[in-house]
């Protein structure tokens, strides 16, 4: 080889070289190499040189060797990269170029090898283009534009901004064009007063704006900038330019349906209500707020119904809701009675479901009451209403029976007496069924007059009661009774409290008095001498009047069915005609009383008659 | 003419006593007829004459409403009786009541006796029909 032994010895000029720079001859042996080349490749400097780059590297590629092959016929090599792995397992990246190695005869003898680690290099260009790609996804998925306003220079925007103004791609943003896009109003004073505001105070913005493109579509976007500094001065604005149209839209659609619902639940009829699981109130409806006793649900929501209810009330609503939360199952169409703190109580119709989360676990309810107090009310106006015809029917069927059957009797003996006497002969016979026909007619009249009376009384319901001091009215009575009291050598208790007056109808009163007390005297005992007590005491609504005899009694399991029926008598009493009781019981029960009895044979007989106050 | 030994008639009503009597007496042969306001003061004759072994009526007229005892209060008492006889109870009444007929019907099946049913006024006809012995 030429210059040989020279060629070893290390040019220092080469060695100093800045760049990683290496000599290599045709044969492919190092000649010269700088420290950097050395370094850079982690060889140690006396055992490179001579070493051809076969040794060195383990064999050269495909690509170098032709490269270097045109070297050594002067064609200069371009300048690539080669990747490898370095010891440490960090991926490097050296760019070559390989250069004719001409002597001073201009004789190709080599070729010079310049390599640079541009590792670094290449690992920020990926970066960028990494972070570039990033951007573009971003901007594109996210419809964030970016832009850039230097004081001194052009107005840059980016693909997204450029499409979210619905600019063409020939058009230049300008300062003067740019906030033509805001809509006029609100949104172009926005804009204006935050760019100047930035410009001048240096203040960041981000405002929600409506833009107009040219095409007359109009979009909501976020508009944010902020000042860019060099050396503590704006040197101008960047920012980005976000898309928010279908947000802004969906927000405006679920505030309308929100509002819907809203407007929904709070002009329902009913109570409606969602409960956490601790059955604290989370949403009410207006009429939930109402019956809370408030105005607002910010006083109710976050409570649970001890706050509003009566204890006992609270606790039957809080263990329903504890029901439905815990065994996740419905109560539907419940009817309780609530009170509320005040006392007062509402009837309500209530159904709870439960409210399950995504995973299916139950995480609150929702409740529905519907307050039929007045159905309540009105149901028992008519249950009321129906006892009342049921029985004014059954006293219908009952005097249609009294009348059939005493009238009948009337009618049939008319009949049977005026066929005898078509057919009798003997004129003594005659006379006789005649003076019978007589004493038919005086029973019918009879019977038709006790039946007046009975429509009398039973019509005669809506007569106005007055109070009456029932003391005095029974002492006036006795006065009236003087003679038969006398002759029985009866004896009347009044024990009724002095002061205690009673809502009745005057007339009635005094018939049901005098017909008890002479009854108590007739049907005295042939062992004693009569004995009646009036007495008075209070149960319930009612006040209680006592009438207690001593007189024969009468067998209640043979005659209490009959007791107070029309025409009906118990004793061989000649002027018993069994209507005396028959029409006290109908005037009591016209006065919205009642009467009961009790007696015992040869004892006496207790009635209790009890005005309905 | 029909020859009867013994016949009661149970009524309050003296008209209706009066009436039955009439006809009977023009259509039977009749030694005994007996009247009683109520049913206690018939059941207690009846107790009588069953004791004493005397005659026991063949054939009875029994009005239902009555003051003490009723028609079928009397009939309660009078089933319960060891009357071996076959007798013919002609219950006459004036009554439409649903009732009455059940009443009817309950003792037509309780007792050997035969009874009838005969609505007021009462006719000639019927009266004959219910006076020939059970």
């Amino acid at each position: 080889m030429l210059n040989s032994t020279k060629s070893y010895v290390r040019d220092y000029l080469v060695k100093q070289l800045p760049s990683a720079t290496a000599f290599i001859n045709t044969n492919f042996e190092v000649i010269q190499a700088s420290d950097k080349w050395i370094d850079s490749f982690d060889f140690s400097a006396p055992d490179v040189f001579g070493a051809t780059l076969f040794e060195l590297f383990g064999g050269v590629s495909k690509k170098w060797l032709t490269e270097l092959s045109n070297c050594f016929e002067g064609k200069p090599g371009g300048l690539y990269i080669h990747t490898s792995t370095n010891s440490m397992g960090a991926e490097t990246h050296i760019q070559w170029k390989n250069l004719p190695w001409y002597d001073e005869n201009e004789n190709i003898i080599g070729a010079i090898l310049h390599t640079e680690d541009v590792t670094q290099s290449v690992v920020n260009e990926e970066k960028l283009e990494k972070l570039d790609a990033f951007l573009q996804e971003k901007s594109e998925k996210a419809k964030i534009g970016s832009w850039e306003s230097p004081i001194n220079g052009e107005i840059w925007w980016d693909e997204m901004t450029r499409k979210i103004h619905g600019a063409s791609a020939d058009y230049i943003p300008t300062i003067d064009t740019i906030f033509s896009f805001y809509k006029e109003g609100k949104s172009k004073q926005k804009i204006l007063n935050a760019v100047k505001m930035a410009h001048e105070n240096g203040q960041a913005w981000s405002e929600r704006l409506q833009i107009t493109t040219p095409n007359g579509k109009e979009k909501w976007v976020i508009s944010a900038g902020k000042p860019l500094y060099k050396n503590n001065k704006i040197i101008g604005l960047i920012g980005t330019f976000q898309d928010v149209t279908k947000r802004v839209l969906l927000d405006a659609k679920t505030k309308a349906s929100e509002k819907l619902l809203k407007t929904l639940i709070n002009h329902l009829p009913i109570n409606v209500y969602l409960k956490d699981i601790n059955s604290k109130k989370i949403l009410v409806n207006k009429n939930e707020v109402e019956f809370c006793g408030f105005k607002n649900e910010k006083e109710v929501i976050g409570k649970d119904d001890y706050h509003f209810l009566d204890k006992v009330s609270a606790e039957i609503c809080i263990e329903e809701d504890q029901y439905v939360i815990k065994n996740a199952k419905p109560i539907l169409g419940k009817e309780n009675i609530i009170v509320d703190r005040s006392g007062k109580a509402t009837t309500f119709l209530t159904s709870k479901i439960p409210m399950l989360d995504d995973h299916g676990n139950v995480d609150g309810l929702v409740g529905f009451s519907l307050d039929i107090s007045d159905l309540k009310a009105k149901e028992e106006e008519l249950r009321t209403l129906i006892n009342i015809t049921a029985l004014q029917n059954k006293k219908l069927v009952d005097f249609a029976h009294i009348i059939s059957h005493n009238l009948r009797s009337h009618a049939a003996n008319f009949s049977m007496l005026l066929e005898f006497l078509i057919t009798e002969k003997s004129d003594s016979e005659k006379k006789k069924i005649t003076e019978m026909l007589v004493s038919a007619s005086d029973g019918l009249l009879e019977t038709l007059n006790n039946l007046n009376e009975v429509v009398a009384i039973s019509t005669n319901i809506k007569t106005e009661k007055t109070p009456v001091h029932l003391k005095k009215v029974v002492n006036k009575i006795c006065g009236s009774l003087k003679y038969l009291i006398q002759e029985n050598n009866a004896t009347i208790i009044n024990e009724i409290n002095e002061n205690l007056k009673v809502n009745v109808i005057p007339e009635y009163l005094d018939n049901i008095i005098a017909n008890f007390i002479t009854n108590g005297v007739k049907y005295k005992s042939p062992f004693r001498d009569p004995i009646i007590k009036l007495s008075t005491s209070k149960e319930k609504q009612s006040i209680v009047l006592t009438i207690e005899d001593n007189g024969i009694g009468i067998d209640l399991k043979k005659h209490g069915d009959k007791l107070f029926g029309m025409y009906k008598t118990f004793h061989n009493n000649e002027d018993a005609k069994g209507i005396g009781l028959f029409f006290t019981k109908k005037q009591i029960e016209a006065m919205n009383g009642k009467v009961t009895v009790n007696s015992k044979v040869a004892i006496g007989t207790t009635f209790k008659i009890y005005f309905n106050e | 003419m029909n020859k009867i030994n013994s016949i009661y008639i149970v009524d309050d009503d003296p008209i209706t006593v009066f009436g039955i009597r009439k006809i009977l007496n023009s259509i039977v042969e009749c030694a005994s007829i007996e009247t009683f306001k109520n049913g206690k003061l018939a059941i207690e004759a009846i107790k009588t004459v069953v004791e004493n072994s005397s005659e026991i009526p063949d054939i009875i007229f029994l009005d239902i409403n009555m003051p003490i005892m009723d028609g079928w209060q009397f009939m309660a008492e009078f089933i319960k009786l060891p009357i071996v006889k076959k007798i013919r109870i002609n219950i006459i009444t004036s009554s439409i009541d649903a009732t009455d007929y059940e009443n009817w019907e309950i003792f037509r099946n309780k007792t050997h006796h035969v009874v009838d049913y005969i609505h007021k006024p009462a006719k000639r006809s019927e009266i004959e029909k219910s006076t020939i012995p059970a």
